[in-house]
């Protein structure tokens, strides 16, 4: 019934006359939206315009093409453009005979394109060709989605520019469909576009004259085979996903460099041993870091922006609790040193421990008889057990430290030690401790805080009685007021210049300390102490705060309204500092090292003596530092540790929450007030389960999850080994798996 | 009164959406929708509006998206729906319902061959196939027309004389994706062209079956009374182009818009965007001597058969152009025009552009001069277009 009309010939056929432009993009680049902006530009021009896509059953990543046409009066042609007056190509590699078919010469062919025209030599000679790198401006000025670079709104203005339309009326457009935002772009593809005039005369291109000669299509019934076709999709890509490992915020907050994110993963997924064996890495001291650690790495965490920080301190203690930490052998060294380390304390011990564990030879000074320093002399038997303490301290000397113990080293002493060993590291901690210049402290009644808490957690068995008021809001001051109740005291108020936000104490421990029973006064500075021979009373004047100062806290300003406290005792927390007069003569600190009348010495400085940050933990990792700068004069391989930039780490916001049920975080166990405020017993029973490592987010890092693999539109990322491999010959680039990874451990490439 | 850079599927949802708020002061406006390409930007639109009296409703399936229509309706409230090939095959049994209840609904179809395999371009075999739900059906060709004809629809459908469903017909991509430059009037203007809807059989308070049994008889008269509802239909239209001429300053399009087919000898005959490549053509074949003409069928039902008529009368030969097939007939308008034709006129259907090829100058222009030179008239010839 039907017959066939495709083999006759037909005469030509006169085209419309209007200015045609033909786009050429790929899905995702938004060339319909391009070709939109260019009409409403002429649109605004009192132009008539006519503007539409090329649509298909390909998504992004496919080649695509959209059309405008402009004219002084009414369109009426609703064919599509094939004889296009201009060109625009937002993407090189589409550049093909198929794209450029049809175009006239003379005409306008703009490509998006890092190459200036000149690198374009030989080529497109009959026309006006235009160069602009647009995906690079467009990734400056951060248009797109969240992994793929959007070029349209910028090409647009380039556009623009080769036609010599006005920037004005450019602007107007933009206005005019909302796309504002997007003009500071534009405007940069305006004035930066090359344009090259056309070298040389071109034939102009005809419409067909015959009716096409179609390809045979097969008869449905005779079909045998299913999709997928052999369609390489790949070479439709213009950015390429790739799997990254970036930088966990816990991990970069970790002053003693741990990998966090690591043991966490490793416990999560491989169970105690293997996480011990992340933390061994870094640390001798996760036992004593999971129990006293302020966790910086729980301030950084990006869980706190769902349901709460992951307990890392609980987890890091659990893990310690399973396994030991420390290294159990040290490495073979083929050219052992000789290190001596001056201080037995967190930073002395980390110094020793990095050393020892690479197999050098480590003489350990501690001037108290045990090692542990402020962990042993300062932190309470309630906080940290030194069963706990003992166990990880002797787990250094186990890899073969010599410890010389029991007696302070003088300046002689020290100045000697760089002629007896290859280097030496001074961990002497802070020493110097910080009094009250005012009336009264003479008193019987006033003592050091640090004193106090020496002779408690050494001497044992110290007594008080009445009212102590401690002066202070820093972790010592916490501890002196918990263990003043637990050595008897009937009452106990800590008074503090600022406010609780400014307090420096871990706030877990303010909140402990006050379900004790301690009392807490802000905003007051001591100016001295009244009684005859003993302490009767602190004199305190209000505070006000005013604007931050250094440390970014509100600076407290000494009213003159004053007021007395009654009390009993006085124990004073108001902060300590290193102690340099231990440096023999001739000795001098710079950026952690020793120069002696400005020649480098091989001794560094570790710790509180060298950073003042007075945490273990700030500790740990400068005692690591001060052993691996040592250890680099003798061997270049050992890596220097540096703590990364805060600001590298995957922020909460590349974080997809919604790949992520909610879930609270787990505590530790804590004996109740009462019962725990007249003992030593350990406060603090810590987690009762390692679960809490399944809510860590994995940030930065694949856990091989699947979701790239379920995400896919191409099916064509699969499981390979611990990973994934994407198969590039159909990978569209449409970067949907970078978009949808929970934990940001993908992103997209430049190709 | 502002121009806007809009698709036509766009129009088609901003005058749905004046019409409705039109209603407010009567029953407001329902509506049901569910998407499919390439009507998904239309309801998209829709969703994000806001009316003062009214919903409309996403629902799961095209047939339930004409049953919420059909309920709104028979409330009293001026409906809008839209949808597409598959679509309406899914919606049909509806399509059949709103028509025999008489109900004033107003529907957009976007015209998309049928599949599978999976076609999403223009093709008419889709809303054709409805010929026989007891709708009006209206064929556009511009973004304009796509508005102004479904303001206009309102006012027929609504009419005492008519009370029938109206289907606004517009060509995929080529239409719907399209964007240009379109007039859209002030809120106040399309109130004061559309009365408010007092639908005769409006469901009120008292509940009552509605499309219960019928009787032989029953059905025999509801057809019949259809059927003269049908006859109501060009009569009406004819008003509502002056109430609209009145209203908005511009001409609504004849339901036969015929371009220079008076003193021709030749004629072809279309359908949709098509009518535009065919009108160049036309002028390229006068220059050279040749008296052809065009007509353009924008009203599919009621047929205008008379109007029609009157146009072939006098012609030699006739070029039907289908963008469609009706597999074991040819092509669906040619089937319904060929009776029309005057004795010794040669009528010859041609296919093109089934499954949404590009139509361009040089396949007419063969048509053309096919027509022009075959001794007589032949079996249905399929244009493959590529």
């Amino acid at each position: 019934m039907l017959s066939s009309a495709n083999s006759t010939l037909a005469k030509p056929s006169v085209p419309l006359r209007s200015l045609e432009i033909r786009l050429h993009g790929r899905g995702g680049q938004g060339g319909v939206t391009c070709a939109k902006i260019i009409a409403a530009v002429y649109a605004g021009l009192g132009k008539s315009v006519q503007t539409f896509g090329d649509y298909s059953g390909e998504r992004s990543g496919a080649p695509v093409r959209a059309y405008t046409r402009v004219s002084d009066s009414p369109i009426e042609n609703r064919n599509k453009i094939y004889l296009p007056d201009h060109l625009l190509v937002l993407d090189p590699t589409l550049l093909s005979d198929e794209v450029l078919a049809g175009l006239a010469p003379g005409g306008t062919l703009l490509v998006n394109t890092p190459e200036p025209p000149e690198k374009l030599a030989g080529r497109f000679e009959a026309q006006r060709l235009a160069t602009v790198d647009a995906t690079a401006i467009a990734r400056r000025h951060k248009i797109g989605a969240r992994s793929v670079v959007i070029v349209n709104t910028t090409i647009a203005g380039a556009f623009a520019r080769a036609l010599d339309l006005p920037l004005a009326a450019l602007e107007e457009a933009y206005r005019h469909l909302g796309l504002l935002s997007n003009f500071p772009a534009a405007r940069e593809a305006y004035e930066k576009v090359s344009i090259r005039p056309p070298l040389k005369e071109g034939v102009a291109a005809k419409a067909p004259t015959s009716l096409p000669v179609l390809p045979t299509v097969m008869p449905l019934v005779d079909h045998v085979e299913s999709p997928p076709t052999a369609l390489r999709t790949g070479n439709w890509r213009t950015e390429t996903p790739a799997y990254v490992e970036n930088l966990a915020p816990c991990s970069v907050f970790c002053p003693a460099g741990n990998d966090v994110v690591g043991f966490i993963q490793a416990l999560a997924t491989k169970g105690e041993a293997a996480a011990a064996e992340v933390l061994g890495r870094t640390t001798p001291l996760a036992a004593v870091c999971g129990r006293v650690c302020p966790a910086p790495c729980m301030e950084g965490c990006n869980r706190a922006e769902l349901d709460g920080s992951v307990n890392i301190r609980g987890i890091e203690r659990w893990i310690s609790g399973k396994h030991p930490i420390a290294a159990r052998e040290p490495k073979a060294c083929a050219q052992p040193k000789r290190l001596a380390v001056v201080g037995g304390g967190p930073a002395g011990l980390s110094a020793a421990y990095t050393a020892a564990k690479l197999g050098h030879r480590v003489t350990l000074f501690e001037g108290e008889r045990a090692l542990g320093g402020v962990l042993r002399t300062g932190i309470p038997v309630y906080r940290l057990p030194r069963a706990a303490l003992d166990q990880e301290v002797g787990d250094v000397v186990r890899l073969g430290v010599e410890v010389k113990s029991g007696q302070f080293l003088d300046r002689a002493r020290v100045a000697q030690l760089p002629r007896e060993y290859e280097a030496v590291v001074l961990a002497t901690g802070l020493q110097k401790l910080r009094g009250l210049d005012g009336p009264g402290q003479a008193l019987a009644g006033v003592e050091q805080g640090i004193h106090f808490l020496h002779r408690v957690n050494l001497d044992g068995q110290v007594k008080l009685s009445g009212h102590v008021v401690v002066l202070g809001g820093g972790n010592t001051a916490m501890d002196c007021a918990r263990s003043a109740l637990r050595a008897g005291a009937s009452k106990v108020t800590v008074a503090y210049r600022r406010g609780r936000a400014e307090m420096p104490a871990i706030p877990e421990e303010v909140v402990q300390a006050e379900e004790e029973g301690v009392e807490l006064v802000f905003l007051v500075a001591p100016l001295g102490f009244s009684g005859s021979g003993r302490v009767e009373s602190v004199e305190l004047a209000e505070v006000e705060l005013g604007p931050p100062d250094d440390s970014g806290r509100r600076a407290p300003r000494v009213s003159d309204r004053k007021r007395s406290l009654r009390c009993d005792g006085v124990l004073l927390a108001l902060g300590q500092s290193a102690d340099l007069s231990l440096l023999p003569e001739g000795w001098k600190l710079q950026d952690g090292r020793v120069l002696e009348n400005g020649r480098p010495l091989p001794v560094f400085a570790a710790g509180d003596l060298s950073t003042g940050d007075g945490t273990v933990t700030h500790a740990i990792g400068d005692g690591r530092r001060a052993a691996t700068r040592a250890l680099r004069l003798f061997d270049e391989s050992v890596a220097e540790f540096v703590r990364p930039d805060r600001a590298k780490a995957v922020p909460a916001t590349d974080i997809r929450f919604d790949h992520f049920a909610k879930s609270a975080p787990a505590h530790g166990r804590h004996l109740p007030a009462a019962a725990r405020a007249r003992s030593f017993d350990e406060v603090d029973a810590g987690l009762s389960e390692g679960l809490e490592a399944h809510r860590c987010f994995s940030c930065g890092h694949c856990t091989s999850c699947d979701t790239c693999l379920v995400y896919c539109p191409e099916g064509i990322v699969r499981r390979a080994g611990a990973g994934y491999d994407i198969d590039y010959s159909m990978c569209k680039g449409c970067g949907i798996c970078v978009t949808e990874c929970p934990r940001e451990a993908m992103e997209m490439r430049a190709l | 009164m502002t121009m806007e850079l809009l698709s036509a599927n766009h129009a088609s949802a901003v005058a749905a959406t004046l019409a409705g708020r039109a209603n407010r002061s009567a029953r407001g406006f329902g509506s049901g929708v569910y998407p499919i390409t390439p009507q998904t930007e239309c309801i998209e639109l829709l969703c994000n509006q806001e009316f003062e009296k009214g919903h409309v409703v996403r629902v799961e399936s095209e047939h339930s998206a004409m049953a919420v229509c059909m309920g709104f309706a028979l409330s009293g409230a001026r409906t809008f729906t839209a949808s597409s090939s598959n679509g309406l095959a899914y919606m049909n049994e509806n399509v059949f319902a709103a028509g025999f209840y008489r109900l004033p609904i107003v529907m957009m179809a976007v015209n998309r061959a049928l599949g599978p395999p999976w076609n999403i371009w223009v093709d008419h075999g889709d809303t054709l196939s409805l010929r026989d739900a007891g709708w009006v059906q209206l064929y556009c060709e511009t973004n304009q027309e796509v508005a102004d004809t479904t303001l206009a629809a309102y006012r027929l459908a609504e009419d005492r004389r008519v009370m029938l469903p109206v289907m606004v017909c517009q060509d995929a991509f080529i239409l719907s994706h399209t964007m240009m430059m379109t007039d859209i009037p002030e809120q106040a203007a399309v109130d004061a062209f559309l009365p408010a809807l007092d639908l005769p059989h409006r469901v009120s308070n008292r509940p009552r079956t509605v499309g219960g049994l019928d009787t032989p008889h029953e059905t025999e008269a509801h057809r019949r009374q259809q059927e003269v509802a049908m006859g109501q239909v060009q009569p009406v239209y004819a008003e509502v182009q002056a109430e609209f001429l009145k209203h908005f300053g511009r001409k609504l399009a004849d339901p036969v818009v015929s371009y220079r087919a008076d003193d021709a000898e030749v004629l072809l005959v279309s359908m949709g965007t098509i009518a535009a490549t065919v009108r160049t053509v036309v002028d390229e074949a006068r220059a050279k001597g040749v008296r052809a003409g065009a007509l353009r069928v924008r009203m599919f039902r009621p047929f205008p058969a008379e109007v029609l008529a009157r146009a072939m009368a006098g012609k030699k030969r006739v070029g039907i152009i289908d963008r469609n097939l009706c597999p074991g007939l040819g092509g669906i308008l040619w089937s319904e025009m060929r009776a029309l034709a005057p004795a010794g006129c040669l009528v010859q259907d041609y296919m093109a552009g089934v499954g949404g090829g590009d139509v361009r100058p040089h396949h007419l222009k063969w048509i053309l001069d096919d027509l022009c030179s075959r001794p007589e008239a032949g079996a249905p010839i399929f244009l493959e277009v590529g």
